[in-house]
């Protein structure tokens, strides 16, 4: 569906040129939502304008569909951008536009019959769960509000591609997860092809099939999002993983914790795939009467998957200990003894 | 001398000198350059505006030269005097007018003295816009004219609605100016009856009739201002 091929992007300043994106190969399937993810200066930005041409790859190429975007001509490439279509940050409403005439701005660029038009906005309202705001302006709107307009906006003219430029870093986690919900939720209605940029790790966790890690403008990893929560290869991607896990207080002290249990063990479960949806740990020591106090823990869900560490004291022989080990790690869930 | 200052001041106040038919067409006369310089002036001002604005942030190496001489025109214009603008452009004036005299002949010179003033005020409203939206816009596969028609141009209006209130203003102002040398008008009234005459009151008269035609501008323009702003 996309092909981004060696795209390479240097932006020439007075005194120096910087290479915004480095070398930069990737393919991304029809119908999946590809994340991006770096911190801020690592060329993602520069590298999702290429994909609607707003940037022209110093070298390499950008394919979308049967069309090379790096080479269109204006006329083509404004034409193409009606099925390419963005959503921003800052939303980028324009204030003198009620909510009905922001989503019908590019129905009137696409030349759209009036009545067209006004079917096809009463719809996209609908959709994105605002109804009652048509005549609203965006200054009357929340946050989360503007970015459904936004959204709404984008799909008017049914693109076969969206572009997510960091749409949720303005919003609170609350929000941030309605605006994804509905990201998810038009990909499955609508047969559509989403990219996405972000530095939030929990997005990538939330909504992504696949994704990319960028650093200092090239790809440094790309895989299954599962792939990279379980198995993060490079030092970027452990630590956008890290913090995701620590992004809440999870901090433990052993010595206290032995202490208050001065016979058990403790120890660390990992989970990683599709298995921790099954009450595991439960089955286990129901298994082998054993009586367990959960010290901390920490399950985040991916798109379709979980993975994450649960620190719980036992009380439990050695032979027990290797029955356990053994029977989680059927379920892919590790055993860790700590101290 | 405390005598002399309350004689004056009781002369001002009189209104003996004053012909009422002679003020109300001065004021028609001011009215009618104060309109018609304004409407020109927002015409070539805004597209001035327009092309300093689409010049200065493309990237495209043909538009600078396009910005460098729309630039200077502007600042050049900017800088002449208006008095003696006016008598610079009399052949111009003549040739286009076909008269140096009168409201006629006063024209040219305010509108090629205000258009670069606003041009100016114009660029800075349009500056103002925030660039995510343009930016939108051209991700939408908008051209450069719908961009002029349905973004730049609705959301900076509050801009340009000051923006051209200031400078009709500035212009009620120059034609007065422009009355002192024949252009007809209140100034013309002021200066030819008022203080050539000795006739304070009727000086007077027309102060105040600027006055009023100036504040009912500002009103106007503070209130359109605020009725399309919906930010």
């Amino acid at each position: 569906m996309i092909d981004i091929r060696n795209a390479t992007k240097i932006f020439k300043t007075k005194n120096n040129d910087i290479q915004a994106v480095d070398d930069v190969t990737l393919h991304i399937r029809q119908g999946e939502i590809f994340g991006v993810i770096g911190y801020s200066g690592a060329g993602k930005s520069t590298l999702i304008r290429m994909l609607n041409g707003l940037e022209q790859p110093s070298s390499g190429e950008v394919v979308i569909g049967a069309d090379v975007i790096s080479t269109m001509n204006r006329t083509k490439l404004r034409k193409k951008r009606q099925k390419v279509s963005m959503i921003f940050q800052h939303f980028n409403l324009l204030w003198s536009r009620t909510v009905a005439e922001n989503i019908s701005f590019p129905l009137e660029i696409a030349g759209v019959p009036k009545k067209d038009q006004k079917r096809r906005v009463a719809e996209l309202i609908e959709l994105v769960g605002l109804t009652g705001r048509e005549d609203n302006y965006p200054s009357q709107l929340s946050g989360g509000q503007k970015q459904r307009v936004g959204i709404a906006r984008a799909l008017s003219n049914e693109p076969e591609v969206l572009l997510c430029d960091e749409a949720t870093s303005a919003l609170d986690p609350e929000t941030t997860d309605e605006v994804l919900d509905l990201l998810v939720r038009i990909r499955d209605e609508m047969d559509l092809t989403i990219v996405l940029i972000t530095h939030e790790m929990h997005v990538i966790r939330k909504i992504c099939d696949r994704a990319a890690v960028m650093e200092g403008g090239r790809v440094v990893e790309t895989g299954p999002v599962l792939k990279l929560f379980q198995n993060p290869e490079h030092g970027v991607t452990k630590r956008f993983v890290k913090d995701d896990i620590n992004d809440e207080e999870t901090a433990l002290s052993f010595e206290e914790v032995r202490e208050m249990f001065p016979t058990s063990k403790i120890l660390k479960l990992g989970f990683v795939g599709s298995q921790s949806k099954a009450p595991i740990v439960s089955q286990v020591i129901k298994k082998y009467n054993l009586d367990l106090n959960i010290l901390s823990g920490n399950i985040k869900r991916t798109n379709n998957e979980s993975y994450g560490h649960l620190y719980v004291a036992i009380d439990i022989n050695e032979t027990d200990l290797g029955n356990l080990e053994r029977e989680l790690a059927e379920h892919d869930v590790t055993v860790e003894v700590e101290g | 001398m405390m005598i002399g200052f309350i004689n004056a001041f009781a002369e001002m106040f009189s209104f003996e000198n004053v012909r009422w038919d002679d003020v109300l067409t001065a004021t028609y006369e001011t009215l009618y350059m104060t309109v018609i310089s304004t409407v020109f002036t927002f015409i070539f001002g805004l597209v001035l505006g327009i092309i300093l604005f689409l010049s200065s942030k493309s990237e495209h190496a043909a538009s600078s030269p396009v910005y460098g001489v729309t630039a200077f025109l502007v600042n050049l214009f900017r800088a002449i005097p208006f008095i003696i603008l006016i008598i610079l452009l009399i052949p111009f004036t003549k040739v286009v007018m076909g008269t140096i005299m009168g409201s006629q002949g006063a024209l040219p010179a305010l509108i090629i003295g205000a258009s670069p003033f606003y041009a100016r005020l114009v660029e800075i409203g349009l500056k103002e816009i925030d660039k995510g939206v343009i930016e939108a816009a051209e991700s939408m596969g908008a051209g450069t004219w719908t961009i002029i028609r349905k973004v730049l141009l609705p959301e900076s209006l509050p801009a340009l609605i000051s923006g051209i209130t200031v400078t009709a203003i500035m212009l009620v102002g120059s034609t007065a100016i422009a009355g002192v040398i024949g252009a007809g008008g209140l100034g013309n009234l002021a200066y030819m009856v008022g203080f050539t005459r000795n006739q304070s009151d009727v000086t007077l008269v027309a102060t105040v009739v600027i006055l009023v035609i100036v504040f009912i501008i500002q009103i106007i323009g503070d209130l359109t201002a605020k009725a399309v702003d919906k930010r």
